[in-house]
């Protein structure tokens, strides 16, 4: 599940990922030590080797789509999606897709939220990743993957750049793979 | 493929609820869009002219320099004419009408999206333009620039910093306000994320008024950067969102009259 695990335990680039992500604790909530991946996209060498770490493990997996969550895993998914030759399919929040959309409901902490992807954008058989910054609960991931397979899709995995322990032992979302690349920063490594 | 984009651009949305559409002033439709029919007629015709919309656009975006000069410069136009790859990725923007409200004619880039070589074309086409002009900076608009703004930074060597709506960034952030056709919307940044004398991008999909441009330009001007050029895939040029621009360069691949 993580890189570490998969054939990259010691790979100097992953430290280099992991130092490179900023801690700000108590957003959106106190409490809460968000992950910040902006820091990332200023390292360019760091963000390159995110991309190819991702683009080494799925170029021979014949993968035709890449479904990138708004709004960071349009970040990193477009990129991943070009350099394998496969589509990008952006998976938005409500109303902002134009055209026609199947809705897929996910629970938060307080509350639901929605995931829509546009009607036609992926053709049954297709193999597909699901793309995103972060994986905590895997409400959002398991909802893409839901819109994925009601179109008739095959979901070969899930990638995300940091996983919080809460899938730290899920291997898996819906039976699907993950495939992680660091763990989450503590504040005190940043200072 | 082709048959995948012909089933998208058959099927009609149902008019979703109106939301504030992000930096987009809906003026008047021009007199050529008086009926339904005539948007339809002007839909079935968009088939630009390339080279004539390219020699208008560098005259107004280049001043003193001529048509031709200015299209070489641009590294739009080679001896022969319009760049190839322009016309499949023009052809693979699908138009989904009355969206977000009635009488706007929605550029939609999700179709560019499923084309692989045509994604691939239209980064190539920036990467081309931007690769020898030492830029430090990518500044991509929420959320459409989120999709091309990072492989084009990638290819080029640049930071990509993302220019967001408010309370998204979770770090100290800089904002500034710009108008919609009903009231004003924020554009922030991260403090830190520039350095003065940064040469920076900014990209977004399209350009429409250019309020939501102009915003990420005063951004970057604010932290100190310089701003070379503003880089979209579409403008709509009745709405003279280059106008709004000022003396910053604009570059687009696309423009389209609907």
């Amino acid at each position: 599940m993580f890189a570490a695990e998969n054939g990259l335990r010691g790979d100097p680039r992953l430290q280099a990922i992991s130092r490179a992500i900023r801690v700000v604790p108590d957003f959106p909530k106190p409490g809460i030590m968000f992950q910040d991946i902006t820091t990332l996209l200023l390292d360019h060498k760091a963000f390159k080797d995110t991309v190819d770490i991702f683009v080494d493990r799925y170029r021979d997996m014949d993968i035709s789509v890449v479904a990138g969550v708004e709004a960071r895993g349009f970040m990193f998914g477009p990129a991943i999606a070009l350099a394998i030759g496969a589509k990008f399919v952006p998976l938005r929040k409500p109303r902002k897709l134009p055209g026609e959309v199947i809705s897929e409901s996910y629970v938060l902490e307080y509350g639901t939220d929605c995931l829509e992807m546009h009607v036609g954008a992926v053709e049954p058989g297709e193999r597909a990743i699901v793309i995103d910054d972060l994986v905590a609960t895997g409400g959002t991931l398991s909802a893409a993957i839901k819109l994925l397979e009601r179109v008739g899709a095959e979901v070969v995995e899930c990638a995300c750049v940091i996983g919080l322990p809460e899938v730290k032992d899920r291997r898996r979302i819906r039976g699907k793979p993950l495939y992680i690349l660091v763990e989450p920063r503590l504040l005190d490594e940043c200072r | 493929m082709q048959q995948a984009l012909q089933k998208l651009a058959s099927l009609s949305a149902p008019p979703p609820p109106i939301i504030e559409a992000r930096g987009r002033t809906r003026l008047p439709p021009p007199r050529c869009f008086s009926t339904a029919a005539d948007r339809r007629r002007r839909f079935a015709n968009r088939e630009l002219s390339l080279s004539s919309w390219m020699a208008t656009s560098f005259e107004r975006s280049n001043g003193a320099k001529k048509g031709a000069e200015a299209a070489r410069d641009q590294h739009m136009e080679s001896d022969g004419g319009p760049d190839p790859r322009l016309a499949k990725i023009a052809s693979s923007i699908r138009v989904i009408p009355d969206f977000p409200k009635p009488g706007i004619m929605f550029q939609d880039i999700t179709t560019l999206l499923l084309d692989p070589e045509a994604f691939k074309d239209t980064i190539d086409l920036f990467v081309e333009r931007y690769r020898e002009k030492n830029i430090s900076v990518v500044a991509g608009v929420e959320a459409r620039g989120f999709i091309f703004g990072p492989p084009i930074a990638l290819a080029i060597g640049a930071k990509f910093v993302p220019m967001r709506k408010p309370n998204k960034l979770p770090g100290e952030v800089i904002s500034e306000e710009y108008s919609l056709e009903y009231g004003t919307d924020t554009m922030e940044m991260h403090v830190g994320a520039v350095q003065p004398g940064d040469r920076a991008l900014v990209v977004d999909d399209l350009i429409a008024t250019g309020g939501t441009l102009c915003a990420a330009i005063k951004l970057l001007e604010r932290v100190g950067a310089n701003v070379v050029e503003c880089a979209c895939m579409i403008e709509l040029p009745e709405l003279k969102g280059r106008d709004r621009l000022g003396n910053k360069p604009l570059f687009v691949l696309v423009s389209s009259d609907i």
